[in-house]
């Protein structure tokens, strides 16, 4: 675990990154807020679906 | 070099820019010294708040687990460039810049890099901030200007009393 735990630094960085880029669109806080929840769960799917998909690969391939 | 970059980007943008809008070149200029001074001299404080304290609290986060040193262009040189986003980050990293980043004692050195991309990626997103400004909606309601005031609709026009040839008479 030691090795994979700056994997946790990738939350913070990216809701700043998607909460600054929305915020530099719209007025709407909740909008904002919104919408760079949204994009984190999309992107955090993908960064699962991703891992899941290398784990399978190296695990049986 | 960075300085007679920044004086000709900030002269053109005031000498080319329409009388209404030269204040947007001011608060571009100003939001690349200061992250979000650019919204507070237009007029959205909150907002050149908002940008402040998250890119501020980013960057000390990233500083923070590097040891409270910038990031050099031996340490990474694409997180080296990546702090010209923002003159108060290029200014720390300009007087802080002989030291070399280091890992903070106590963390895993596997958080050195994602500290320094912290500290990188706050410049970068400094420049989105700074953008947002040129943006015509951005100062829509902040800064009166001329060339963006909206133009009233005209009037619709009374219709015509003319008497149709095809109107019934009045009985007597």
């Amino acid at each position: 675990m030691n090795g994979i735990n700056y994997l946790f630094l990738f939350f913070p960085i990216v809701l700043v990154i998607l909460v600054v880029l929305e915020a530099a669109r719209s007025d709407d806080p909740k909008s904002i807020l919104k919408r760079a929840l949204a994009n984190l769960g999309v992107l955090t799917a993908v960064l699962v679906l991703g891992g899941a998909f290398v784990y399978v690969i190296n695990r049986w391939f | 070099m960075v300085s007679v970059i920044a004086a000709a980007l900030f002269i053109s943008l005031i000498v080319f820019l329409p009388k209404g809008e030269r204040v947007k070149g001011v608060a571009f200029f100003i939001g690349w010294l200061i992250p979000g001074a650019g919204h507070v001299l237009v007029g959205k404080w909150k907002k050149g708040l908002f940008f402040f304290s998250i890119l501020g609290a980013t960057y000390l986060f990233g500083m923070w687990i590097s040891g409270f040193r910038t990031v050099t262009f031996d340490d990474n040189p694409f997180y080296f460039v990546g702090q010209f986003g923002s003159g108060a980050t290029l200014l720390i990293a300009k007087m802080r810049g002989a030291e070399k980043a280091i890992i903070r004692p106590g963390l895993d050195p596997s958080w050195f890099d994602p500290g320094l991309l912290y500290v990188c990626v706050v410049g970068l997103l400094n420049l989105v901030v700074m953008l947002s400004l040129l943006d015509a909606r951005a100062l829509a309601d902040a800064v009166p200007s001329d060339a963006a005031a909206p133009v009233a609709p005209a009037p619709p026009a009374p219709a015509p009393a003319v008497p149709t040839a095809s109107a019934p008479e009045k009985p007597a």
